[in-house]
């Protein structure tokens, strides 16, 4: 390493995550075991966002889950630099430990629908994370709301309403406002635009960069859109089943990917002139590439 | 049934549908009308919020209380049942039901809106033929392998025992299109059938959505935010904005020239035409 490079935010080794196969039933028997993250390492440098792009259940949610501490992770070290300059390994903290710690690294998902709890109005759902780690409580927890609710482009009147009340791209501005409201240093974004009209969408990575910009927020992107990423992100990382298959700059994935699953995905994406036919055989070229590979 | 052929198979004339809550009246979809020919795909995009799932759900009379249809006419012309304004039909009507299971299929945005988390996906798929299918459940059971593997789940017979959470957003996805297609729907109605999807799944259910129409003859009224999509799934496209259609057109001239100013702003926003964000 350079002397001059800053040591990285997040810096994950190995990280492993196995679910047991069961059968179905009531005494479920263990039949086997799916590798949903296998071996995974990488580094986040602060302020900056890397793109986590590939095949649907390759383990991109998974990765991000066991990186927060969401579920347990089966084997790996997550080394994170708090504010304060001490470096924890969030794989192995203790509840306890890992509660203070949160505020820090917060998550956007890729459901809006069920990680909004249906119960609670709008003005709750955003204001829970200050009130649970007691930041804001009264008029000042009320005003920095209504303020994050603004930078979202949800209107003040949305506050009293209920979660089935908003659309789906009006849900997921709900779950970015509670992430962004604690003023993390790590957001990972799960699915975090993919749900909006282009319009919005554009305008939430805009919001998403100027904060990264006046706050330093460091990102770890998951998503399908890859215009999106090449927009959005500084270095991608490829995953599938379980494994980062390549990870390089954006410039880099976009105009001269290594791997050939890379290739393949960037195949796919289907493009906005109708003129320009997308490639509906990937699934082809895929079991072509399974057969080499093994 | 026979119709003349230019009949189109669903005419959506004057929808209205509002959700009357007590802070007011949302007029979420505001005087709506389009049609769908046979065999067709017919697009709908636009903004977030702007009805178009609530355009789609009162296809099949699923809007929910506080939220009413409360004007309009809903024709399909289906081959099977004959002409049906669904719009007007009685809740408990038994054309109601035979449109909701097996005339119009939908896919919804979420997965988990299709699926039930405490029983496997295998046997939600087998109840789905059983309800509306005079088979045996042993052939159900072939019938649901069959799709699962058909909308490119590996492992199928593995899958089928597993429960909804057990499985990725997308793989998720591919088994609520699975049940949606395996009743052989007149009109499929996909409300972002894709966006849980990375794009080779993507490409491979776009293809099995385009196969299947033809193999069946059915119509897709496809909603999405995503022009790829658009560009090279469907043959017509009509814009929301704000509860209104603001431009309609074919696929083509709509997206290479687009007439109406909050078109022009949605294709100027596309993140491929967008300069980097800095
Ligand atoms: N609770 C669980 N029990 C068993 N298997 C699980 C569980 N959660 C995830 N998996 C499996 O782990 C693998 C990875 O899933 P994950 O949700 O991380 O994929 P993903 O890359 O986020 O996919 P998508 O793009 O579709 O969201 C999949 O095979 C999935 O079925
Ligand atoms: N139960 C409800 N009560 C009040 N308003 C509602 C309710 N359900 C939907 N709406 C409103 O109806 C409008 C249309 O919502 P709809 O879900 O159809 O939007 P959409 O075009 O599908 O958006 P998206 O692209 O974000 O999914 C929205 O403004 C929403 O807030
Ligand atoms: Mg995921
Ligand atoms: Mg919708």
């Amino acid at each position: 390493m350079k002397p001059d490079t800053p040591s990285p935010l997040l810096s994950v080794r190995g990280l492993t995550k196995h679910f047991p196969v069961l059968t179905p039933g009531f005494r479920r028997r263990q039949t086997g075991v799916i590798k949903a993250v296998d071996d995974v390492s990488f580094d986040l440098a602060p302020g900056e966002s890397l793109g986590l792009v590939g095949e649907s259940g390759c383990g991109k949610t998974t990765t991000a889950r066991c990186l927060l501490r969401a579920i347990e992770p089966t084997a790996g070290v997550t080394l994170f630099r708090l504010p304060d300059g001490r470096t924890v390994d969030l794989a192995r903290l203790s509840d306890r430990e890992l509660k203070p710690v949160r505020q820090h690294a917060q998550m956007v998902f890729q459901d809006p629908f069920s990680s909004l709890n249906p119960r609670m109005t709008v003005r709750d759902i955003v204001g829970e994370p200050l009130v649970i780690h007691r930041l804001a409580q009264g008029a000042d927890l009320d005003d920095r709301v209504s303020a994050m609710l603004a930078r979202v482009g949800l209107r003040p009147e949305h506050r009293s309403r209920y979660p089935h009340a908003f659309s789906g791209g009006q849900r997921q501005r709900i779950g970015i406002a509670r992430a962004l409201i604690m003023r993390p240093s790590l957001i990972v974004c799960d699915e975090a635009t993919s749900a909006l009209d282009v319009s919005v969408q554009a305008q939430v990575l805009d919001l998403l960069k100027e904060l990264q910009r006046d706050f330093g927020l460091t990102y770890l992107f998951v998503a399908h859109n890859l215009d999106v990423v090449r927009n959005f992100c500084d270095r991608v990382a490829v995953m599938r089943k379980g494994r980062i298959v390549e990870l390089a700059a954006t410039r880099d994935i976009f105009t001269a990917p290594q791997h050939p699953y890379t290739r393949i995905l960037l195949s796919a994406v289907p493009s906005p002139d109708p003129d320009v036919k997308m490639n509906f055989n990937v699934g082809e070229e895929l079991a072509k590439l399974d057969a080499l590979t093994g | 049934m026979n119709f003349p052929p230019e009949a189109p198979l669903l005419d959506v004339r004057n929808l209205r549908v509002s959700f009357f809550t007590p802070d007011g009246v949302v007029g979420a979809v505001q005087n709506v009308s389009f049609s769908i020919a046979r065999g067709r795909t017919l697009a709908l995009v636009g903004e977030s919020g702007s009805g178009k799932s609530v355009t789609a759900y009162s296809l099949l009379r699923l809007v929910q209380p506080p939220g009413r249809i409360v004007d309009g006419r809903i024709v399909l012309r289906s081959q099977r049942a004959g002409e049906i304004d669904i719009s007007h039909l009685d809740e408990k009507s038994g054309l109601l039901f035979r449109v909701r299971g097996g005339l119009v299929s939908m896919i919804f945005q979420e997965p988990m809106t299709a699926l039930s988390p405490v029983h496997t996906i295998g046997s939600q798929i087998d109840e789905a033929i059983l309800v509306h299918q005079d088979v045996s459940p042993a052939a159900a059971r072939r019938l649901t392998l069959e799709m699962l593997h058909k909308v490119g789940i590996a492992n199928a017979a593995q899958r089928y025992a597993q429960y909804p959470h057990e499985l990725s957003g997308g793989m998720r996805q591919r088994a609520v299109i699975a049940m949606a297609l395996v009743c052989r729907p007149e009109l499929l109605i996909a409300d972002e059938p894709t966006t849980a999807l990375d794009v080779t799944i993507q490409a491979q259910i776009l293809g099995l959505i385009k196969t299947l129409q033809r193999e069946i003859g059915c119509s897709v009224l496809l909603i999405t935010h995503d022009f790829g999509v658009v560009a090279q799934m469907a043959d017509d496209v009509a814009v929301m904005r704000q509860g209104e259609i603001v431009e309609r057109g074919s696929v083509r001239a709509v997206l290479k020239n687009p007439q109406h100013a909050y078109t022009r702003t949605l294709l100027d926003a596309l993140p491929s035409r967008r300069a980097r964000v800095m």
